[in-house]
C-alpha cells in the first residue's frame, strides 16, 4: 500500500478517535473565562500554561470552548512589508544614489572610496518623530556647488551636473512627500531625512552635527560590535521595526505599535509573538535568538526569553520609553523620550537610574 | 484529615496576612488612570489583592508579585472595577467601548443571531442584576486583569455558548435503532471490522504518545475542524507553521501505529496493509448530525480545509 494511502488511513480515523474522544471528558478543573482569555493572549506563567495545554489536548469540552473562543477572534491584518510597498520601491535607489552623490561630490579627489549605502536595519533605525508635514526641508550641502564649477576637472563638473540632478529629484521626491497625507509618507520623509543627514554627515564642511544625528551617532557607538542594536522611537507606528537578534538567528518586528511578530527563517515566515500592550510599543533589541527586550509608552517594558512570549515588567515610572539596549535576559538599559535611562540587572525587579 | 485542615490554616493565614505594598498600590492607581471613573485606592487594592489570590496558590515572593501585579491590564480592571461599583460614566464607556465587541463576538459564534441573547444576558450579569444574599454582585468582580477585557468578554460569551450548546446535548434524544443500523454496512466482514478495531486502538494509543500540544493541533483540527490560520491564531504560530507541525505529528502516528501492527500484533506486511486499507472502507457509523446539517462550522470549513490541504500538498 502506497505511504500516501496509509497516511489517508491515518487521517480517517484520527477524524473518528478524537471526535470520540470529545465526548469523554477527563478529570480535572476546565478553564473558565480568564484562564483561557490570559492563556490565548500569553499572561499565564509558563508553569500555568503548561497545565492549560495539558488539560485542553485531552478536554473535550475546553477545546470545544477553545473553537467557539477562536471563532470570535478577529483575522490578523496582513502586514505588508515596508519594503514592498510600492511608494518606497522608488526611496532605496534613490538614498544609495544621493549618498553616492553627495559622497562624490564632497570628496572629488577620491573617485575609489566606498560608498555607504543605508541598510534595511539602519533605515529602520532612523528617528522618524517627525511627520512629512514638520519634517525640515532637505538640507543643501554645506559646499556650495559653485566651488566645484571652478574646478577645471571634467570629471568633477560631471560630477556636480549628476549631483544637482539628484537633488533636484530629491527635491522633487520631498515636493511629492508633501502630497502624501497618509501614515505611509512619515516612513518615507523619515527615510529621506536619514539621506540628507548621511549628505550632512559626509560633507567635510559639516562639522557641527545636529543633535539628532549626535544621538544617532552614540546609539551606534554605543551598539558597535557584537552588541545588538537598539531601534529608536516609531511614533509612527505603520513603520515596522524590525530587530534583529546577532548573527539574524532571529528577528522580531513591531507592526501597528502594538503587534510583534518574530521569525527564525530570515525574514520570511512571521509568526505573531504573544504580547498585550495597551500602550504603543516604541523600541526593542535582542540579545540572542530567544531574548528580546521591547520598550513602549508610559513605561512598558516586555520581555521574552522563549522567543515568543512577552512578559511585561515593573517599570517605576511612567516615562515614555523610546530605545532599549539589551545586555542579556536579565540585564537591559532603556532610555525614555526626555532623555533619561535606567539600567536594570535582575529583569526589571529594580532598576537604576543613570 | 490533617493535611487538609493544615492546608486551610495556611490559606486562612495567608489571606489575613495579605496585604500589598501601599507605595506600588498608589503607583499602579495612577498608571491605571483609576481617578478617571472615581476608583478609590482601597476598592483598586481589593480588585489587585483578588487578582492575586487567583494567579497564587501560596503567598508569593514579593517581588513576584509586584511583577505579576504590573503585568494586569491596569486600565481595563479600573474601568471594571468602576462598572462593578456602579459609576455611570465607566458604564457608559463600557457600553460604548465593548457591546459591539461582544454582539461581533456572538454573530462570529452563531451567524444565526442565537448567541445575541447570550451576550444580553451577559450585560445583564456585567450591569449586576443577580443578587447574592442581599448585595448587587456583578460578573466583573471575576476580571482579574490577566487579560484585556474585550479578550475576557469574548472568552466569557464562548464559555456560556460551549455550557448552553452541551446541556441542549444532553436532553436530545438518542438517534434512533434504525440509523445506528443503517450505519453498518451489511457486507461488512467480520475480518475488516476487527482490523478497523485494531486500528482505532493503535491510533489513539500512538495520538496518546505525543506531546500536549501536537495532541491540540490534531484535536482542533480533525474534531474541531478549525482551520490552519485558527489554529495558528490560538497557539500564536505561523499557519505554515501549524501545517507542517501536523504533517509531523500524523507521520509519527503512521510509524507508530505501523511499529505496533508490526512489534505488538505480529502482523506481516500484507495484514498491515490489510488494515490500512480496511480503515478507508469502512464507512463508520453515521454522524446524524451531518446527515440533518447541523453540524455547525464542520461544514462551512470543510471546503476551506481542503484548499488549505492541496495547498499544504502544492507546497
Amino acid at each position: 500500500m502506497p505511504e500516501r494511502n496509509r497516511d489517508e488511513s491515518v487521517e480517517h480515523v484520527l477524524r473518528r478517535v478524537l471526535s470520540q474522544e470529545v465526548r469523554e471528558s477527563p478529570q480535572g478543573a476546565c478553564l473558565d473565562g480568564e484562564t483561557l482569555a490570559a492563556w490565548t493572549e500569553g499572561s499565564l506563567r509558563a508553569d500555568e500554561a503548561a497545565v492549560v495545554e495539558r488539560h485542553v489536548a485531552d478536554c473535550g469540552r475546553c477545546r470545544s470552548l477553545m473553537a467557539a473562543f477562536i471563532q470570535t477572534t478577529p483575522p490578523a491584518p496582513a502586514v505588508e512589508s515596508v519594503w514592498h510597498r510600492w511608494r518606497l520601491g522608488w526611496v532605496v535607489p534613490l538614498a544609495t544614489a544621493a549618498t553616492a552623490a553627495a559622497l562624490w561630490i564632497a570628496l572629488p579627489g577620491n573617485n575609489a572610496m566606498p560608498v555607504s549605502v543605508p541598510s534595511i536595519q539602519e533605515v529602520n533605525t532612523a528617528p522618524v518623530g517627525q511627520t512629512s508635514r514638520d519634517a525640515a526641508p532637505p538640507a543643501a550641502p554645506s559646499t556650495s556647488p559653485e566651488s566645484f564649477t571652478r574646478s577645471s576637472a571634467p570629471q568633477e563638473r560631471v560630477a556636480v551636473n549628476a549631483g544637482n540632478e539628484l537633488r533636484k529629484r530629491a527635491n522633487q521626491s520631498a515636493a511629492r512627500l508633501e502630497e502624501l497625507s497618509d501614515e505611509r509618507a512619515a516612513a518615507d520623509a523619515a527615510l529621506l531625512q536619514r539621506v540628507e543627514a548621511d549628505k550632512r554627515e559626509s560633507a567635510p564642511s559639516a562639522a557641527s552635527p545636529s543633535p539628532a544625528r549626535a544621538d544617532a551617532a552614540t546609539a551606534g557607538a554605543a551598539t558597535a560590535g557584537a552588541a545588538p542594536r537598539p531601534l529608536t522611537s516609531a511614533r509612527q507606528a505603520n513603520l515596522p521595526l524590525e530587530i534583529v537578534a546577532p548573527g539574524g538567528a532571529a528577528r522580531w518586528r513591531i507592526t501597528n505599535g502594538q503587534r510583534v511578530e518574530w521569525s527564525t527563517a530570515g525574514a520570511t515566515d512571521w509568526s505573531p509573538a504573544t504580547i498585550t500592550s495597551s500602550d504603543t510599543l516604541t523600541g526593542g533589541s535582542a540579545s540572542s535568538a530567544s531574548v528580546c527586550w521591547v520598550v513602549g509608552q508610559r513605561g512598558a517594558v516586555y520581555v521574552t526569553t522563549d522567543g515568543t512570549r512577552f512578559v511585561r515588567l515593573p517599570f517605576p515610572e511612567m516615562a515614555d520609553l523610546v530605545s532599549v539596549i539589551a545586555i542579556d535576559d536579565r540585564s537591559a538599559m532603556v532610555s525614555a523620550a526626555d532623555g533619561r535611562s535606567w539600567r536594570t540587572a535582575d529583569q526589571g525587579l529594580t532598576w537604576s537610574m543613570r | 484529615m490533617a493535611t487538609i485542615c493544615d492546608r486551610a490554616q495556611i490559606i486562612m493565614e495567608w489571606m489575613q496576612d495579605w496585604q500589598l505594598p501601599p507605595a506600588v498600590v498608589d503607583r499602579l492607581h495612577r498608571q491605571a488612570r483609576a481617578d478617571r471613573w472615581a476608583v478609590s485606592v482601597a476598592s483598586f487594592t481589593a480588585a489587585l489583592e483578588r487578582s492575586a489570590r487567583k494567579a497564587f496558590a501560596t503567598q508569593p515572593d514579593p517581588r513576584e508579585l509586584e511583577r505579576h501585579l504590573t503585568s494586569l491590564h491596569l486600565e481595563d480592571l479600573a474601568l471594571a472595577c468602576a462598572c462593578a461599583n456602579g459609576h455611570e460614566a465607566a458604564w457608559e464607556h463600557f457600553v460604548r467601548e465593548h457591546r459591539p465587541v461582544l454582539y461581533k463576538a456572538a454573530d462570529a459564534i452563531d451567524p444565526t443571531g442565537g448567541s445575541r441573547e447570550l451576550a444580553d444576558s451577559l450585560y445583564g450579569e456585567l450591569f449586576g442584576l443577580v443578587e447574592r444574599k442581599g448585595e448587587r454582585r456583578s460578573l466583573f468582580e471575576y476580571f482579574h486583569g490577566r487579560s484585556s477585557l474585550s479578550t475576557w468578554l469574548r472568552a466569557v460569551l464562548a464559555q456560556r455558548h460551549v455550557d448552553r450548546v452541551r446541556s441542549t446535548r444532553r436532553f436530545e434524544p438518542l438517534p434512533a435503532e434504525d440509523a445506528v443500523n443503517v450505519a453498518q454496512p451489511p457486507e461488512r466482514q467480520p475480518r475488516a471490522a476487527g482490523y478497523v478495531q485494531l486500528m482505532q486502538r493503535t491510533v489513539t494509543a500512538a495520538v496518546a504518545r505525543l506531546a500536549p500540544k501536537d495532541r491540540l493541533r490534531l484535536g482542533f483540527y480533525y474534531s474541531q475542524d478549525l482551520t490552519l490560520a485558527q489554529i495558528g491564531r490560538a497557539l500564536g504560530e505561523h499557519e505554515a507553521t501549524v501545517s507542517r507541525n501536523l504533517a509531523r505529528a500524523r507521520r509519527e502516528i503512521r510509524a507508530d501505529v505501523e511499529r505496533q501492527l508490526r512489534d505488538d500484533a505480529h502482523m506481516n506486511p500484507s495484514q498491515i496493509d490489510e488494515c490500512f486499507a480496511a480503515v478507508v472502507e469502512d464507512v463508520g457509523p453515521l454522524d446524524i448530525a451531518d446527515l440533518l446539517g447541523t453540524g455547525g462550522p464542520r461544514k462551512g470549513s470543510e471546503e476551506k480545509r481542503s484548499k488549505e490541504r492541496a495547498e499544504g500538498a502544492s507546497a
